[in-house]
């Protein structure tokens, strides 16, 4: 991504109430990088989990809401 | 002598041979004007009065000063100054970009509190915020009871580096947007600062996104920024009105 395409911040300081609004800069940027593997780090998870879950589920031959009922 | 219903006026009888009918007319005039300032004795812009416990006679009560409220001190009407309690409306920021950031917080409140009102972005996302731009994935601490329709889940996080709490809707319709509030009681704190924060909205589908969260913010200094977070894409509107509290 070049330096042109990063996403923009708002800063508003309440003291002056000055408002502006800028792209990141390198250390911002670095880290909205790192949140945003992250999440799709934890969102391949779930979904592994969510699969688990189903197969487990077929395996038993009951649905979600008999396991549910069962653990209840 | 005849008198008046009210004030007791002292008029001529029906009956009386009026000889001096100027001084009878200058008696009356003095009566009123004695009774209408017995019962107006304001003196200066913003004065009202109240009953005193003589009859037709009023008191009078200056003007409070700036903030002060009309409240009751030993049975009568007295301007008070609130002494704690207040809220005092720091800022109003409008959300956009990818984030926000509200600085330069005044460190002299007992307790900070946000409200959240209309917010949607670009995306399906998550609401998230952080404090004095520090991203330390140790320093926040959430846990989050989350409602999707009738389906109650929790979720924790000891290692986000940020806390996190609902979900920002693309629609501008305003049932759809988010709207809730953040409460930080101990702000000014060096040691943990306990977070409670809830927020409400509703897919453009219907879905309806409930969070109550609480959590902890254990950076070494008192917060003095706030950063509001959209996980991905761009705030589209919402605001946020940041009270100091005492």
């Amino acid at each position: 991504m070049t330096k042109s395409s990063r996403p923009i911040i708002t800063i508003h300081n309440i003291e002056t109430d000055e408002i502006i609004s800028r792209e990141m800069n390198d250390a911002e940027f670095a880290q909205y990088e790192a949140d945003q593997t992250k999440d799709l780090e934890a969102q391949a998870e779930a979904e592994v989990k969510k699969a688990q879950r189903q197969a487990l589920l077929d395996k038993l031959g009951i649905t979600a809401d008999e396991a549910k009922l069962l653990l209840g | 002598m005849a008198t008046t219903t009210n004030y007791s006026w002292t008029t001529p009888d029906d009956t009386a041979l009026v000889k001096d009918g100027a001084s009878a007319i200058r008696s009356l005039g003095t009566a009123i004007d004695t009774t209408t300032k017995n019962l107006n004795p304001s003196t200066t812009l913003g004065d009202i009065e109240y009953r005193s416990s003589t009859a037709n006679t009023n008191t009078r009560l200056g003007i409070g000063t700036a903030g002060q409220v009309l409240t009751v001190s030993s049975g009568v009407p007295a301007w008070t100054t609130i002494s704690s309690g207040g809220m005092t409306l720091l800022a109003t920021t409008t959300l956009s970009g990818s984030s926000t950031d509200i600085t330069s917080i005044s460190g002299s409140y007992k307790q900070l509190f946000l409200l959240l009102t209309d917010v949607y972005g670009s995306g399906t996302n998550d609401f998230r915020f952080r404090f004095n731009s520090d991203t330390s994935t140790s320093n926040y601490y959430y846990n989050v009871v989350f409602q999707e329709n009738a389906t109650y889940n929790n979720q924790r996080s000891s290692s986000a580096g940020y806390l996190q709490g609902g979900n920002v809707t693309t629609s501008s319709t305003q049932i759809n947007k988010l709207n809730g509030s953040i409460l930080l009681p101990n702000y000014t704190s060096t040691g943990s600062k306990y977070v409670k924060y809830d927020t409400m909205s509703i897919t453009s589908g219907g879905t309806n996104y409930q969070v109550m969260g609480t959590g902890l913010y254990i950076g070494g200094s008192a917060i003095s920024s706030i950063t509001i977070l959209n996980s991905a894409g761009t705030f589209s509107g919402g605001t946020v009105y940041t009270y100091g509290v005492n």
